[in-house]
């Protein structure tokens, strides 16, 4: 895999994962395997899969009620500028998400459900986060920026 | 690529109980953690520690479980701390802020020594 010579948007991979609790390990892993030409650091990487998995893991709880004949779709490009990762699920409507911020000190004293921190972290790992949906489907992109990561961020 | 379950080691150590962690913290991790959560609550120590050194995956969901060790643990005056962490886990523990309430250190050696 080789990065984009041109500041043309290019499809990278097509990935299609079931819908079955663990999967977005795998989600992830193939993502990382896909963007190996790009020269992210370390730490970028760890938290683009991160991101890639939590998204992948709302997709098919959320999305496809982890109803495996449902796959969930990812889309790998990158230009010059930004690398983007979009999860598409076979939900309606918008991507269900716990709007809510978490507070871990109102988590600690039980005003708020110990869970909730995937939004959180998927929009802490990326550079930008678009949600979009319809009758059929949801999609999340996550972006990183590329041309913004000099010294390894 | 398969699941790798969460398997939970209960150490007794003179500065407090050890969980040695192994796999994956998950959704499938729940009962893995809490029965070693309260195996080392047995002998009533000050301290838990939990030990990431064979950790390679927690996502959201083992997020929320390490939030609901730690309400266990300052409910009964516990510290939990821990040590083993990749340097994208302490990133992750330094932005949820799990970091201010779980001390995490470089080894299981300084994460046994008593508080200041």
């Amino acid at each position: 895999m080789t990065a984009p010579r041109s500041g043309a948007r290019r499809t990278l991979a097509e990935l299609s994962v079931p819908s079955e609790p663990g999967n977005e390990r795998r989600a992830m892993e193939e993502v990382a395997r896909t963007v190996e030409g790009l020269g992210l650091s370390d730490r970028t990487l760890e938290k683009l899969k991160t991101a890639v998995a939590e998204a992948t893991m709302n997709a098919m709880e959320h999305g496809n009620h982890y109803r495996a004949e449902l796959p969930v779709i990812i889309e790998v490009a990158a230009s010059d500028a930004e690398l983007s990762v979009r999860i598409s699920d076979e939900g309606s409507g918008p991507p269900a998400f716990d709007s809510e911020t978490p507070d871990l000190e109102a988590k600690l004293e039980g005003v708020q459900t110990p869970r909730g921190w995937g939004l959180f972290l998927i929009k802490s790992m990326v550079d930008k986060m678009n949600v979009t949906g319809d009758e059929h489907h949801h999609t999340v992109e996550l972006i990183l920026h590329l041309d913004e990561r000099e010294g390894g961020t | 690529m398969a699941v790798r379950h969460l398997e939970v080691g209960v150490r007794r150590e003179p500065g407090g109980a050890v969980l040695d962690l192994r796999g994956e913290i998950n959704g499938f991790a729940q009962d893995a953690l809490d029965a070693a959560y309260v195996e080392a609550e047995k002998a009533n120590p000050e301290v838990i520690v939990l030990n990431f050194e064979e950790v390679d995956y927690i996502n959201s969901t083992g997020i929320a479980l390490i939030v609901g060790l730690l309400a266990r643990a300052r409910a009964t005056k516990r510290r939990l701390v821990a040590y083993g962490l990749s340097d994208h886990y302490v990133e992750i523990f330094n932005i949820t802020r799990l970091s201010d309430f779980v001390s995490v250190f470089p080894d299981e050696e300084s994460a046994l020594e008593p508080a200041t």
